[in-house]
Order: structure tokens, then sequence, then C-alpha cells
């Protein structure tokens, strides 16, 4: 089933810390604003999900520089149902997501109870991802197997970030809600 | 929302006295040598000395960090590694080796390419006219271990924070992601990004000497003497003899609003000329421009150091002179444990 989704800009007035709020206080625009979304669950092969989106100055390399961040994307969860999307979960409450980074092959599992929680580690044997980027379209797919969370609820969240307008952290492009992929 | 940052037991601090820095970038090297040899800090320098006026390092700093001056918050800008901080350059090393000095061919060791900035490359510039008013000083700059780190306080995953025992500002490496935002935010900017390991690096203030009473290596390597350490609440230690006692050190750019707990001695300097070579009684580092380093503290540092220094050369005492003179260097530390080191 495929999906437009309209993006948002993550509010940074709720971001942890004094910097972040007031020195982003302008970045009200998502830095992308739209998406496509396919999302495919085949019982073998566990979840395939395609992003699409326009980016017209990726980055994929942030070696031997200091002021370069890599294009990214992720897949959010919740582990469980009320789980709010906006803040990554909250204590007792936690989400899961498969991050994908341009500047680099394997994927990060994640793993928040809110804001500043979050846990990155190697993701699990079985989660990839494929990307492609031409003409100004980034193309990712994502292999997940399995996902127990994704097969348990059919909800996703979806965030994009773009190392072109230095997108990190709580800087980035997210859906405005969670995504039904059931 | 602004994180609530505990007080610290005690705050270790420094006071380094300007009147004495050679510039012999002797603490930058010791730094360096002892914390910030991997590739992907190569660039950095968690201790340097740069001249002033100057650019700094990196370059135009204080016009780049998350503060106003005000002390509110503002968006910082990330110094770039070729136009701000300086990419380490790379040498004709092998060329230089395969000089054939029989046929008299010799290549001289130089930079690949044309370097055209890196750290302390306005080094001994400075600014005015010589003979007339012709003048420069060197500015020691480490991390200040700030009361409120801007930092800290930029960290949305909460990977910065001050000792409880001691009051320094520590990465948890663990933690960070590689952000940042505390490069963007500290208006010192004396936070780096390790480029390999992708993560923040900063200024430890040599926290396992610290531990065993022993002064961070750029104090303890100085020749010049002109370094302090010790805890800011000691009543008995050179810190707040200078900075609360005598009131002559004070931190740079107070206006950030961070409560600094580096401190400065600021430099005194020889009176201008006038066209006829007459002195004219106005100091050569104009005070106007020192005021906009340290605030208006500095009138008063330098009035009561000149005071002090004036006492002494009558031969009267001067507690302070004794301690910035520094007769036993062992005396410009003050830690925990009694390590006495050889003079």
């Amino acid at each position: 089933m495929k999906q437009t989704l309209q993006l948002i800009a993550a509010p940074t007035v709720m971001q942890p810390g004094g910097y972040v709020p007031e020195a982003y206080k302008d970045r009200t625009q998502a830095s992308t604003p739209t998406v496509e979304l396919t999302a495919e669950k085949a019982a073998a092969r566990g979840w395939r999900i395609e992003l699409q989106w326009a980016c017209p100055q990726p980055v994929s390399s942030i070696a031997n520089e200091t002021d370069l961040f890599p294009d990214a994307a992720a897949l959010m969860v919740p582990v469980v149902a009320d789980a709010p999307w906006i803040t990554m979960g909250q204590e007792d409450k936690p989400v899961e997501a498969a991050l994908w980074r341009a500047d680099r092959e394997a994927l990060y599992q994640l793993q928040a109870e809110g804001l500043g929680t979050m846990h990155r580690n190697d993701a699990p044997a079985g989660w990839s991802a494929q990307s492609q980027w031409a003409d100004g379209v980034y193309r990712l797919v994502f292999q997940l197997k399995p996902w127990a969370a994704l097969d348990q609820h059919g909800l996703l969240g979806i965030a994009l970030w773009r190392g072109a307008e230095s997108d990190r952290g709580g800087l980035k492009s997210v859906s405005s809600g969670w995504v039904s992929v059931s | 929302m602004k994180y609530a940052i505990e007080k610290p037991a005690r705050q270790v601090a420094m006071v380094m006295d300007l009147n004495k820095c050679l510039g012999c970038q002797t603490c930058t090297v010791a730094c360096k040598k002892m914390w910030n040899t991997d590739g992907g800090t190569d660039y950095s320098y968690w201790n340097n000395v740069e001249t002033l006026p100057g650019k700094g390092f990196p370059k135009q700093w204080d016009e780049i960090g998350g503060r106003t001056d005000q002390g509110a918050v503002k968006r910082g800008k990330i110094p770039n590694l070729d136009s701000e901080y300086g990419r380490a350059w790379s040498f004709n090393h092998k060329a230089v080796i395969a000089t054939d000095a029989a046929s008299g061919k010799k290549e001289w060791l130089k930079p690949k390419g044309k370097p055209d900035w890196g750290p302390n490359w306005d080094e001994d510039e400075g600014t005015g006219t010589y003979p007339e008013d012709n003048h420069y000083f060197y500015m020691p700059r480490l991390c200040n271990h700030c009361t409120e780190p801007a930092c800290l306080d930029a960290c949305p995953r909460q990977s910065i924070y001050k000792r409880e025992q001691d009051g320094i500002v520590l990465v948890d490496q663990d933690k960070c992601h590689g952000y940042r935002f505390c490069v963007e935010a500290c208006p010192y900017k004396k936070v780096y990004y390790d480029y390999q390991r992708q993560v923040a690096a900063k200024c430890i203030f040599c926290m396992p000497r610290i531990e065993e009473g022993v002064a961070p290596a750029c104090a303890r390597q100085c020749p010049g003497r002109l370094r302090f350490v010790g805890y800011r609440e000691d009543q008995e230690g050179p810190i707040w003899k200078l900075v609360d006692k005598w009131k002559v050190a004070i931190p740079l750019h107070p206006e950030y609003g961070l409560g600094a707990n580096v401190f400065y001695v600021p430099p005194m300097s020889p009176e201008k000329f006038d066209s006829q070579g007459n002195g004219t009684g106005e100091p050569r580092i104009p005070t106007a421009y020192l005021e906009q380093l340290f605030g208006p503290d500095v009138h008063k540092a330098l009035a009561t150091v000149n005071a002090e220094r004036d006492k002494r050369k009558r031969g009267e005492p001067s507690e302070l002179m004794d301690i910035l003179v520094a007769y036993d260097w062992n005396e410009n530390f003050k830690l925990d444990g009694a390590v006495r080191e050889v003079i």
C-alpha cells in the first residue's frame, strides 16, 4: 500500500536542554515536506518498507570533516499501543526504531522511552536497507525481519534528516502521527 | 527546557597571569601529547595559546558561539575544519628524504599546497604601528569548566555533566551521538568533534591527575609559572586569593554569563610613544580592548596589580606580588594531597 505523507518539523520547543529550543525556535518548516511510504508484509520475509523523498543535495559522507551531517531516515514503532509518537515514547511506554544513515551500511536499532533517552545499537540480523539517490530523489528500501512490535500494532512513525540542512537529533522532519500500515 | 545544574561540592579552577605568558606553546604540546594524538582529533587543541589582538583559534571564535553579549542563547556555528580550525598540513617528507646531496638537488621541507590558515596562523602579528603603539600579548585558552556550561545545556542527550566532586565538565562519549550542539553552543569554542569516533571531545582538566593531587599538564609544564590551580572555595589556596581576595584574576568574556572557572590576570603594557618618541602615559594595549575581553572589572584588576607592583618597587611587602612571582612554583598548585615536585 503506497501512501504519500505530509511531514512536519519536529517541534524544537520540546527538545531537552535550554539551547536547542531557543537557538532553533525558527525551525518551524519541515526540511523534507513529503515522503512516499510503501509497506508490505510477507510472512516469510518480514517487512519490506520503502521510502521515497526529494533531496536535492545528498550528504552520504561526513568523513574527516567537523561540520557535516549525513542524510538519515528512521522507522519508529510503538512497543505498547499507547506509546506517544511525538516524544518517542515515554517512561514505561517504549518505542523502537530502525535507523538508516547515508554514511554507513548497517542499520541501527533504537530504543527510547522519551526524548533524550534513545539507545542506539547495531540492528539485529535480518534487518537491512538498500538506498539509491538519483535525480534529486532518495529511494530507500528496508527489509526488516522480524519486528514483533510492528507485527503487533501495525503502526509506523517516519523521521527524515537532511544533512545539507544540518538536521540531526531533534532537528528532523517527522510524520504527523502514527501511520497505519496493517 | 534548561537543565537544572547541581552545584558541585567544590570547584576546581585555574588562574593564568597573562603578564608572564611567553607564548612558547609548551602547555599546548603537553596537552596535545597527553590527550589528543588520535586521528579525528588531530586538528583540535584542548589548550591553545593565541596572539591577541588576533583571529584566535578557531578563527573568530568569539563571533560564532552560542551566546550573545548579554548572555542570551543564540544559534552558534560549528567551525569548519579547513577555514576555521585549520586542517593539519601535509608535508613533502618523501621528497626531502629522496634528496640527492651528491647531485646538488635539494628539496626543503615544506607543506604540500599553499596553506592559508591554521592554528596560531597570526602568531606575533598583533596590531598597531611601530614604534608608537604596536602591541600584542598571548592568551592561553582551555575549557572554562563553567558553572553553567553552555555545552551541557545544549546536549539533548545529557551526555555532558559536571562532576560532583570538583565541577570538571566532562563528555560521556558512550552517550554522545555526535550531534555537535555542544560545539555550536560553547561561546569559547572549546568543545571539539572527533570526526573518526563521531563524538564530542573536550578538556578534562587532566582529571586523573587532579585525583592524584597533581596539576594539569598545561599548568605543570608551564615554564613561565603563570598558571595557578586549586579549588575556588579554598581560602588558603591561590585561586581564592587571586580571584576573591585581591580581585586581580577575572574571567574571559564574563558577559556570556556562564560562570567561567578559568581566570586571567590581565596584561599590563608599556606606554605608547608619540611621534617624537616620548612616552604618552597611555598603555600600549588599549584598556578598552581589554574591557571587551574581560569586562569592566579589568580596570580595577589592572589598577591593583600596578599599585602592588609599585609597592614592591619601593621595597614594601606585597602578598599579591609574592604570589604572582611564584618563587616556589609548588605554591602555584593547591590540590588534595601534598604532592610537591622537584623545582
